[in-house]
């Protein structure tokens, strides 16, 4: 009896304890399934939620801007855009000057980096990591480009409700996106002749891009700028000249990067010369507004030459600020690189060289009294430094040049104080060029004004030696001229190498010291007038095939 | 109520049960077999039982070999002496989710238990069982302050997903990230002494039950708990020890610094008058504390355990410091006659670090060592404003920087465990578990002395670590006799999220806005599984598991993996024709599973195309003007890379084995062999240029395999009352291979690893088809007749004339051929002295101190200032840097004597003493030129050198 209702009393215990456990079980039986799907819980977005806010397009266009002036998402690093190499090396702008200067007779470096030093000497291999990289970045900006494209489609923008004022602006951006991905096709057909293709029509995923010949990319690319029977051309969506804000491009920058194509066609294609094209395009940017400032030359490359008057002659520009549009690559690298020896870094608005490039004897040669010249655009610094170059890693040899500097017109230090990042904005397309380019065309028989051509040139030297003392007449103004001249005016501004090319001067014609391995220079072997596909992107994707000559 | 006849012949037996040096022996379980009866001996090993003609009586305790007494009616008083079950073959081994003993183990299972562990002042508990057990490999990343140690087990499944093993505390899976941010290792909040057991559970067929996690092992840590009915206990333990470097880098010394910069015409007007040893300067001789006081105690019913402990330990690096607070708990409690068992375990620690700047090593081993250390004004020295990359004084960095983080973790784990009242062989078993950490610290570091412009750095951060895990299991377990088998039978369910947020600001330039950011990240894991085990006749056993788990990390197609496991075993010592033989012990097991991999560096939404502002105003660009002409800035806005077909990495794993003992298990040992191939294998590799957002794109792309043999060995060589020997020796033997690395199948793909000092985006290693994944990648060295190397002269591999890229070649390795660990127990009287020997065969190191700063250029070319550089430069002569040259590959085969102690144990009245003096890391033996041929990766460049301690220890019991 007693145990009865003890055993009984035990039983209920156990038998709500059951009851317990089973609904525990049952508890958390219930499907926790969709606790599975999860979505980022701080600053980072998905597609839909990033595109509810209206900015974020106006912002993603932003990024593609940026995607030549800045290196990833923090400044000065953080966040990078590229992962397979150190992020001030990875940034678009200091890979292309690299490209373009170091491999010619205006540039040399001398820092071990890796391979970097096979650059200069045109030694480098499939292997070389700034080829690589180069490459990869030239890529990452035309997948960059391709997906602002899907992202705003009639389609696209309609799903979201964006409202039609914003959809107009949008068009406006479609057509900037679209020549930012010209521009950067152009700079990979000009160093890789035939790189890999994608459009907004492929997807983001894990698959082999097919490979282009440069004459099919051409043609393409110049598809895209005047239309096709299958889309319409974005030239004429361009905002007119000097009418688009600050730091992004307008029609005029179209031009230009139509005529740089038109240009090198000869190069690019083997379907004939277009200088007539050239023509018609720097007669359009010339008659729109531009013009030669009269201030010195090397202002335009100073802390302020967004205001100090050497605005007046830039087609388009790529800004830097010092406090906000920082990076180590950009205009940093390019104001610090070249100080060092006994230069002070307090006239160029820094707190210290980096002790790297410096210029060949004969780019110094190209200058008439050579360091001594009464050409402004001769900005060589020779105080214990030598002319020849013994040692390439030691920069005492070679002339130092002095084009960068992070001060304005006063020579005060521009607004980053602690002297790490620059104000410098970079002209990457400029008046001058287009008259050089206007000039040269004339000669090679596009048509245009020889007289007119050499006025052009003339304004040039006007202000190069702040008289009429450095003119040139009609008889001097010959095709090698024109070569040596580009030199004197847009060296260290990324042309060099496309220049020389085109000319044929860049391999197996041509010597300056240390071309070739060796100090006196040597001739190199033609096929690296093109840069090689970096072997590991061919290892991965087989669809591509190597440049010839190597492997 | 009638009596039953058979009270007649109930008689009442009683005894002593003592060991074999004649102590008796308190808690023996005495069990009355086929009936309920049963009782246990008191402390003085006496015991009293009613039992009947015929029953039998067993005996059985931990350690020993269970006794079986038949009753024959006679003997009232049954005395036992216990025999030491030196293979202990009746002790119980934890598995997953479940426990079986030794012998009945299938899977490769490995345990060390709290005798075998290292001695000596250890803080993490890692380096407890380095070279205890065979197949895994403990490597500390220095001698730091609370600094942790790697665990691979049979080497690592992958690439570039984590290769740490999976941690279980108590049953509660730990995050493989660590579970706590700011920390130097986050299995510091485990206190070591604390620890009862460490099982390492090897092959996939006793992991798969772990699933998704359990590729590269797992490790199931039981801490210390009370025992039942036992009288309260109480402990002090405390060890003081002194840390001291045993190896600095080779540098110059002054005079051979002035003589190669006045030798080539280097500035000779930068000198000092001193003769600095930097390295000497930095380092100290540190001390540690550890204090431990445990409590005991068990009732019948209820038993507890709390230690409070306090550690401290100083680095040699100056300033360096860890201390950590903790207090530990478990309870547990039994209702129902033992049907329901209650385990509640509770941890709060504080670990606190003081981070001495890293940065001064390498200064340290650069810096003029002409200079004195401070100046004529009484300031550190410093190279001056006209050298602006040079590196700073490393004395004035310590001194200024301050680095601390507060980490304070709370570790929680609940355990029910009820036997239905209807069927006592079915049970269940519910574990919920917390882990939760929260750190804040602060970093101070100077403004650099040589840059005008330089700004001093603020930076704040504040970090957030939860893991809640919720776990249950049924289990049916029974003794079919009919057809003499005993059934096991396990299914469960789990469900693990993990929540980790981090804050982080800070502010350097005072014009521009401080960096204020915050990363949150969140990642479940789902998984279901099941487990049945046979165990036929004692002779034939199997088991089968199988687990299905679901993570968040990927999308809903490939979110599912299913991961089975089999094993079986022979015991064939049972065999009939085996009992007598040679062997006292035989069995023969072998097992196959599917083990899978999620855990990727933190990439938790790796399938969606996500979007990523601009994380600072730094990373804005310029879009026109205002009316007054000043710019405008935006932010930018970046999609990023992403494969949406992302999933798991699945290892396959086979793994046959052979457990023997001789001489009544006196000697006894195993040899385990197995393969094991990892497929979909996780790595970050290039994709192909311009098919995705991104360069490098973490996917499923490539194989790797393993494979190993693991011997180990135990013997008793003397167990007599005043002497004892015993010894183990485990020897490793493995290798790696991938197999596959690309989306195309092309054999001569290869992806460049292993970062170097020394330019800039340099490597020194390279993951390719056919080879272990730490191979070095370099150029062959070209010799001279009298065997100096030619500066820049390599093997023309491919004969163009040219030293190119295309003449690097694979060469050696990093990860050892084979590696052993030797541990001999002695005791003598009171006196016991163990040692523990460790080894590793086959492993080469990079020495990229040398190759970076031995060499000319190093010493006088560098931008604006001189440096010092490694002493190789006096051998070599080199003037450039050769960083990829095989000469600086050396074999750093090593054999290290990792601790040896001896201790004396006094016993008082009331209380028992141990004292004991322990050296580690008291030599190596190895032909490694340069700071310790230990280095895990195999790149030794300002590698934070180990220290000798020197530890005595007081250890007292009441």
């Amino acid at each position: 009896m007693m145990t009865n209702y003890i055993n009984s009393k035990a039983m209920m215990k156990r038998t709500i304890k059951t009851i317990l456990a089973v609904f525990t079980i049952a508890f958390f039986m219930q499907s926790c399934e969709n606790r599975l799907d999860l979505e980022p819980e701080d600053e980072r977005l998905t597609a839909d939620a990033a595109f509810e806010n209206p900015e974020a397009y106006k912002e993603f266009l932003a990024k593609i801007y940026a995607g030549i002036s800045l290196s990833g998402q923090q400044g000065p690093a953080g966040a990078p855009d590229l992962a397979g190499l150190d992020e001030g090396f990875s940034n678009y702008f200091r890979l292309y000057w690299k490209m373009q200067e170091l491999t010619s007779d205006e540039a040399l470096i001398a820092w071990n980096d890796g391979t970097i030093q096979d650059l200069h000497k045109q030694v480098w291999t499939s292997g070389n990591e700034f080829i690589r990289t180069m490459y990869t970045r030239l890529m990452y900006q035309v997948a960059l480009t391709n997906e602002f494209l899907r992202q705003t489609t009639e389609a696209k923008l309609r799903d979201r409700g964006v409202d039609a004022t914003l959809r107009a602006e949008i068009q406006i951006y479609r057509a900037e996106v679209r020549f930012m991905r010209a521009l950067t096709y152009w700079h990979a057909m000009d160093l890789y002749a035939n790189p890999p293709f994608v459009t907004e029509n492929d997807g983001v995923g894990a698959f082999l891009p097919p490979q282009i010949q440069s004459k099919d990319l051409f043609v393409w690319i110049e598809g895209e700028f005047l239309g096709t029977p299958d889309k319409p051309g974005f030239l004429e969506n361009m905002v007119a000249p000097h009418q688009n804000e600050y730091g992004r491009a307008d029609r005029a920058a179209a031009w230009m990067l139509l005529a740089k194509l038109y240009l090198n066609a000869e190069v690019y294609t083997d379907s004939g010369p277009r200088y007539n094209d050239v023509i018609t395009y720097t007669t359009n940017i010339i008659n729109a507004g531009y013009s030669i400032p009269t201030i010195p030359y090397f202002h335009s490359f100073l802390a302020d030459n967004d205001s100090n008057g050497a605005q007046e002659e830039v087609i388009f520009t790529i800004p830097f600020d010092g406090l906000r549009t920082q990076t180590f690559g950009g205009m940093t690298f390019l104001t610090h690189a070249p100080v060092g020896g006994n230069m002070d870094p307090a006239d160029f608005g820094i707190n210290g060289g980096w002790f790297g490039v410096r210029t060949t004897p004969s780019f110094v040669e190209f200058f008439l009294g050579e360091e001594n010249s009464d050409d402004g655009r001769a900005l060589f610094f020779t105080d214990g430094q030598t002319k020849n170059i013994a040692d390439v890693s030691n920069f005492n040899n070679g002339f130092a040049i002095t084009k960068y500097r992070n001060v304005d017109v006063n020579g005060n230090p521009g607004s980053d104080a602690s002297g790490n990042h620059t104000d410098i904005d970079f002209p990457m397309f400029r008046l001058a060029d287009a008259y050089l380019m206007y000039a040269e065309a004339n000669l090679r028989g596009g048509g245009g004004s020889a007289s007119i051509a050499v006025d052009y040139v003339n304004e040039l030297r006007l202000r190069a030696y702040g008289d009429t003392s450095g003119d040139i007449s009609q008889a001097d103004l010959t095709l090698d001229f024109i070569l040596d001249e580009r030199a004197r005016e847009l060296y260290w501004e990324c042309h060099r190498r496309t220049d020389l090319i085109r000319f044929n001067q860049f391999s197996n014609n041509g010597v300056w010291q240390w071309k070739g391995g060796v100090q006196q220079g040597t001739a190199t072997a033609a096929f690296r007038d093109i840069m090689p596909i970096p072997e590991t992107d061919l290892r991965i994707n087989t669809n591509l095939e190597q440049n010839d000559g190597y492997n | 109520m009638l009596l039953p006849i058979s009270i007649f012949a109930q008689s009442t037996v009683s005894g002593t049960v003592v060991d074999n040096s004649g102590m008796p022996i308190p808690g023996v379980n005495i069990a009355v077999k086929n009936t309920n009866k049963g009782t246990t001996t008191d402390f003085d090993g006496n015991y009293s039982i009613v039992l009947e003609n015929g029953e039998t009586l067993s005996f059985s305790y931990i350690g020993y070999r269970t006794q079986n007494i038949v009753f024959n009616g006679n003997n009232t008083s049954i005395d036992v002496s216990m025999v030491a079950d030196a293979a202990q073959l009746d002790e119980v081994v934890l598995i997953g989710y479940g426990s079986t003993t030794k012998q009945d183990a299938t899977g490769a299972v490995e345990k060390v238990d709290d005798k075998d562990f290292n001695r000596g002042a250890i803080i993490a508990s890692q380096q407890l069982i380095a070279g205890k057990a065979a197949g895994v490999r403990v490597t500390t990343g220095g001698g730091g302050a609370g600094e942790g140690g790697e665990i691979r087990i049979r080497g690592g499944a992958s690439l570039s997903a984590l290769n740490d093993p999976l941690i279980v505390i108590d049953g509660l899976p730990i995050d493989q990230r660590g579970g706590a941010q700011g920390s130097r290792n986050a299995l510091n909040s485990i206190n070591p002494a604390d620890i009862e057991e460490f099982v390492i559970l090897k092959d996939a067929s006793a992991t798969a039950i772990y699933g998704s996690r359990a590729s590269n092992g797992v490790i199931l840590i039981t801490t210390k708990k009370g025992t039942p009915n036992q009288p309260l206990k109480l402990e002090y333990g405390l060890q003081a020890s002194t840390r001291r470097i045993t190896n600095t880098v080779d540098v110059l010394n002054a005079q051979q610094y002035k003589d190669i910069v006045t030798e080539n015409a280097g500035n000779t007007a930068s000198f000092g008058n001193a003769n600095t040893d930097w390295q000497d300067q930095i380092y100290e001789t540190g001390i540690g504390v550890i204090h431990n006081i445990t409590a005991t105690k068990g009732y019948e019913n209820f038993n507890f355990r709390v230690n409070f402990n306090h550690a401290s330990q100083e680095g040699p690096l100056l300033g360096d410091l860890y201390e950590r607070t903790g207090f530990n708990t478990s309870f547990v409690h039994q209702f129902l006659d033992n049907d329901l068992k209650l385990t509640v375990v509770a941890r709060g620690i504080q670990d606190e670090y003081n981070y001495a700047d890293q940065g001064a090593i390498g200064a340290a081993v650069r810096f003029d060592p002409t200079q004195s250390i401070r100046d004529t004004d009484g300031n550190f020295t410093q190279y001056g404003t006209a050298a602006n990359l040079a590196p700073a004084n490393p004395l004035f960095t310590l001194e200024n920087t301050n680095d601390k983080q507060r980490i304070k973790r709370f570790i929680s784990n609940f355990n029910l465990d009820y036997k239905f009242w209807f069927l006592k062989d079915l049970r269940f078993s519910l574990n919920a578990g917390i882990d939760y950490a929260e750190n804040t610290g602060f970093r101070f570091a100077p403004a650099n002395p040589n840059n005008s412009g330089a700004f001093a750095f603020n930076g704040q951060s504040q970090g957030l670590n939860r893991n809640t895990s919720l776990d249950f299991i049924f289990n049916y377990k029974k003794d079919i006799e009919s057809i003499n088998t005993v059934v096991d039978f396990t299914a469960g369910h789990a469900f693990q999220e993990f929540y980790i947020r981090s804050d982080v600001f800070e502010v350097t330039n005072p014009d521009i806005e401080p960096l204020d950011d915050t990363d949150i990240n969140r990642n479940n894991l789902l998984s279901y599984f099941a487990r049945a085990s046979f165990d036929i006749a004692d002779k034939y056993l199997i088991s089968a598991t199988i687990r299905r788990d679901g993570s968040s990390r990927f999308g809903k197609k490939n979110r599912f993996g299913n991961f089975p496991g089999i094993s079986a075993g022979w015991k064939i010592m049972n065999e009939s024709w085996m009992q007598n033989s040679l062997f006292s012990n035989l069995k023969l097991r072998a097992g196959w599973g599917v083990t899978g991999q999620q855990e990727l560096n933190n990439i938790n939404y790796g399938y969606q195309g996500l979007y990523t502002p601009s994380r600072n105003n730094q990373a804005n660009i310029q879009f026109g003007t205002t009316v007054n002409g000043q710019p405008l800035f935006i932010q930018t806005l970046r999609p990023e890379g992403f494969d949406e077909n992302l999933t798991w990495e699945e290892t396959t794993q086979y793994n046959l084995a052979l457990d023997f003992g001789f001489f009544n298990n006196r000697l006894t040992g195993s040899v385990d062999g197995y393969y094991r191939e990892t497929d979909d294998l996780l790595a970050t590799v290039p994709a192909a240029a311009g098919s995705n957002l991104r360069d490098l794109i973490t996917t499923n792309v490539g194989s790797i395999t393993s494979k190993g043999i693991e011997i180990s060995i135990n013997g008793v060589i003397a167990q007599k009352e005043d002497f004892g020997w015993n010894t183990n020796f485990n020897i490793t033997f493995q290798e790696q291979e991938i197999t596959k690395l690309s989306l195309s199948d092309d054999p001569n793909f290869f992806i460049q690893n292993g970062g170097i000092n020394g330019g800039n985006g340099n490597n020194i290693q390279l993951w390719k088809p056919g080879f272990d994944p730490t191979t070095f990648y370099v150029f062959r060295q070209i010799y001279d007749d009298s065997g100096n190397p030619i500066e820049g002269a390599y093997v023309d591999v491919n004969g163009d004339n040219q030293i190119t890229e295309a003449d690097r070649q694979a060469y050696k390795k990093a990860t050892p051929d084979a590696f052993i660990g030797w541990t001999n127990n002695f005791r003598y009287k009171s006196f016991d002295l163990n040692f523990t020997f460790r080894g590793s065969f086959g492993n080469y190191v990079y020495n990229n101190n040398a190759s970076d700063t031995g060499n000319l250029n190093g010493i006088i070319n560098q931008p604006g200032y001189l440096a010092n550089g490694h002493s190789s430069v006096l051998d070599t002569g080199f003037s450039n840097q050769e960083l990829f040259s095989d000469l600086y590959i050396e074999r750093a085969d090593f054999v290290r004597l990792d601790n040896i102690s001896l201790g004396y144990t006094i016993s008082f009245e009331k209380m028992t003493l141990r004292t004991s003096l322990t050296a580690t890391n008291l030599f190596v033996i190895t032909e490694f030129s340069g700071l310790d041929p230990e280095v895990g990766n195999g790149i030794q460049n300002n590698f934070y050198p180990r220290t000798r301690d020197i530890v005595l220890g007081l250890n007292f019991t009441f």
